[in-house]
C-alpha cells in the first residue's frame, strides 16, 4: 500500500479516536467512532488473502451494527429528553442499548464471538491495533455513561467476560485467539469495576494496552503464530523469549510483576462495596486464564521441545528490525508493580 | 394528514419487513426502494418538505445505484421471496413482534411529542428543516472539516480496498 494513503488511515485512526475523546455530543462521539472503523478497513485487509477478507468482512459487520445501534439509541434519547450530551444520559430505553453497542464494538462478553475470528485473520501488527487502539474509543464513552448504566447488566456483562474468556482460551492452539480470549477477559475485568471507581477502570486498560503490546511485539519478533511454532522460538532470540514468558505471566495476573496491579486493586475495590463472592468469582475465573498463559510459557521456555533446530541463536538483531517499542514496553510489564501509588495518584 | 401519516408508518413497516425477511438482494432491495419512498413521504407530513427532497435524491438516487449494481454480481437463478414458505414463517416472527411492542406502546409511547417542522410556515423565511443547512457551514465549522475529510478517507478506503485497475473487487479469488 502506498505510504501516502498509509499515512492517511493512520491520521484518521487518530483522528476519530481524538474526535470520541472531545466529543461532549453522541453525534461526535458516534462519528469517531464510525471513522475509525473505516480507516482500520483497509489496514486489515492489506494482504488481500480470503482469511484477512474474511476478518475484514466480520469486523465492519459487527462494527457498523454497533454503531448503528448506538446512534439509534443515542437518537431516541434526544428524542425523548431533547439531551445531545454524553454524560447526561437519563435511564430509560436508551442506557440499556447503549451498554449493548459499547460492549458488541469492544468484544465483551456475551457479545464476543466475532472477536477470535477477526484477530486470526489478521497479521499481528493489525491485530495489536485492533485489540488496544480499537479499545480505546468505546472504552471513553462507557468511561463518561458508567454512572447511568444499569449496574445488574454491567456485573452480568463482567463477570461472563472474564469467565468466557479463561473457558474460551482453554482450547486454542493459535496465538491470537488466545490473546483474543485474553482480551475478552481483560475487558471484563474493566467492565465490572467501571461502575464502582472509574480511575480502576481506566487503570486496568492502560495497562492492559502495555501488557498486550508486549505480547503482540513478541510473537511480531519472533514471528510465531501457533504454540507449535512458538516450541522452537527460544533458538531464535532467547532474551526474547525470556522476557515473554514472564509478560505472559503478568497477563495472567501475578506478582511481582505489573499485571497483579489491576487485578489487586479491582479485588480490594469490590471487597470494599461490599461484594465478596463477586470478587471471588472474579479471581476463581482469572485462574482460567492463567492456565493458557501458563501453558504458551510451558511450550516457549519453560521445557525444549525435542526437535532438531535449524538455526543458530542470533547474536545481533536483524537490521532493520526495531527493538525500542518492546523493550520499553516490556520494562512497563514487568517491574511497574512498585509505581502503584503513583498509578493511582495519575489516574485519580 | 393524519390518516395518511398513519398509512405511511404503516407501509414502512410492511417495507422494513420486505428488508428484513427476504434472502435474495433482489427483493430486499425493492423493500428498501419502498421504505425509503414512504420515509421521505413521512417527512412530508411533518412539514419537512426539503429535507424529504434530499433524502430521496441522495438516498434513492445514489445508494440504491450502488445496490443494484451489487445485486446484479450477486444474481441468483431463483430468487426465494415472499411466495415460499420458510420466508413467511421470518414474516410471521417480524409481524408477531411488531404486535408486541405495538399493544406494548400503543397510545402512551411518547405519541404527542411529534412536532411539525414549519410551525411558522407562513410567517418566517426558514422552516426547520431548511435551517439545518446553512447551520453546517457556519456554527458547524469543525463538523464541515470533519465530514470533508472523512469523505475523502472514504473514498481512499474504497480505492484501497478494491484496488482499482487490477482486481475490482473485495472478493479475493
Amino acid at each position: 500500500m502506498s505510504p501516502y494513503v498509509t499515512m492517511i488511515l493512520i491520521s484518521s485512526l487518530g483522528l476519530g479516536t481524538t474526535i470520541t475523546f472531545t466529543s461532549s455530543s453522541w453525534l461526535m462521539a458516534w462519528m469517531g467512532l464510525e471513522i475509525n472503523t473505516l480507516a482500520i478497513t483497509p489496514l486489515m485487509v492489506k494482504q488481500h488473502h480470503p482469511r484477512a477478507t474474511e476478518a475484514t468482512t466480520k469486523y465492519f459487520l459487527t462494527q457498523a451494527t454497533a454503531s448503528g445501534l448506538l446512534l439509534f439509541a443515542t437518537l431516541n434519547n434526544a428524542w425523548m429528553t431533547g439531551e445531545w450530551n454524553t454524560m447526561e444520559l437519563s435511564n430509560n430505553l436508551s442506557a440499556p442499548m447503549i451498554t449493548m453497542a459499547l460492549a458488541l464494538k469492544m468484544g465483551v462478553a456475551p457479545m464476543h464471538f466475532w472477536l477470535p475470528e477477526v484477530l486470526q485473520g489478521l497479521p499481528l501488527l493489525t491485530g495489536l491495533i485492533l485489540s488496544t487502539w480499537q479499545k480505546l474509543a468505546p472504552f471513553t464513552l462507557l468511561y463518561m455513561t458508567s454512572h447511568e448504566l444499569n449496574t445488574t447488566t454491567m456485573t452480568i456483562l463482567g463477570l461472563t467476560s472474564t469467565i468466557i474468556g479463561g473457558l474460551g482460551g482453554l482450547n486454542q492452539t493459535q496465538l491470537r485467539k488466545v490473546l483474543a480470549y485474553s482480551s475478552i477477559a481483560h475487558l471484563g475485568w474493566m467492565v465490572i469495576i467501571i461502575q464502582y471507581s472509574k480511575t480502576l477502570a481506566l487503570l486496568n486498560l492502560l495497562l492492559y494496552i502495555t501488557m498486550t503490546s508486549t505480547a503482540f511485539l513478541t510473537l511480531m519478533t519472533l514471528s510465531a503464530t501457533k504454540i507449535n511454532t512458538l516450541s522452537t522460538k527460544w533458538a531464535k532470540t532467547p532474551i526474547a523469549t525470556m522476557t515473554a514468558m514472564l509478560a505472559l505471566l503478568a497477563l495472567g495476573g501475578l506478582p511481582p510483576l505489573t499485571g497483579f496491579m489491576p487485578k489487586w486493586l479491582i479485588l480490594q475495590e469490590l471487597t470494599k462495596q461490599n461484594l465478596p463472592a463477586l470478587a471471588t468469582l472474579m479471581a476463581l475465573s482469572a485462574l482460567l486464564s492463567l492456565f493458557f498463559y501458563l501453558r504458551l510459557c510451558h511450550t516457549m521456555t519453560l521445557t525444549i521441545s525435542p526437535n532438531t533446530n535449524n538455526n543458530m541463536i542470533t547474536w545481533r538483531k536483524k537490521p532493520g528490525q526495531k527493538a525500542l517499542p518492546l523493550a520499553m514496553l516490556s520494562i512497563m510489564t514487568l517491574m511497574a508493580l512498585p509505581t502503584t501509588p503513583t498509578m493511582m495518584a495519575i489516574m485519580n | 394528514m393524519i390518516y395518511f401519516v398513519f398509512v405511511v408508518l404503516m407501509g414502512l413497516v410492511v417495507g422494513l419487513m420486505a428488508v428484513a425477511s427476504n434472502p435474495a438482494p433482489y427483493f430486499a432491495a425493492l423493500g428498501l426502494v419502498f421504505s425509503a419512498v414512504v420515509g421521505c413521504g413521512f417527512l412530508v407530513g411533518y412539514g419537512g418538505s426539503f429535507l424529504s427532497l434530499v433524502l430521496f435524491l441522495i438516498y434513492l438516487g445514489g445508494m440504491l445505484v450502488v445496490f443494484a449494481y451489487s445485486a446484479a454480481l450477486a444474481a441468483e437463478p431463483y430468487p426465494e421471496s415472499w411466495g415460499s414458505w420458510s420466508v413467511f414463517l421470518y414474516i410471521l416472527v417480524y409481524l408477531f413482534g411488531f404486535l408486541l411492542v405495538g399493544y406494548y406502546c400503543y397510545g402512551w409511547w411518547y405519541d404527542f411529542y411529534w412536532m411539525s417542522l414549519d410551525v411558522f410556515g407562513e410567517m418566517s423565511v426558514l422552516s426547520g428543516d431548511v435551517s439545518g443547512v446553512p447551520m453546517v457551514y457556519s456554527s458547524g465549522g469543525f463538523l464541515l472539516l470533519v465530514t470533508g475529510w472523512v469523505l475523502l478517507l472514504a473514498l481512499f478506503v474504497v480505492l484501497e480496498i478494491t484496488r482499482g485497475l487490477s482486481r475490482g473487487a473485495l472478493r479475493a479469488v
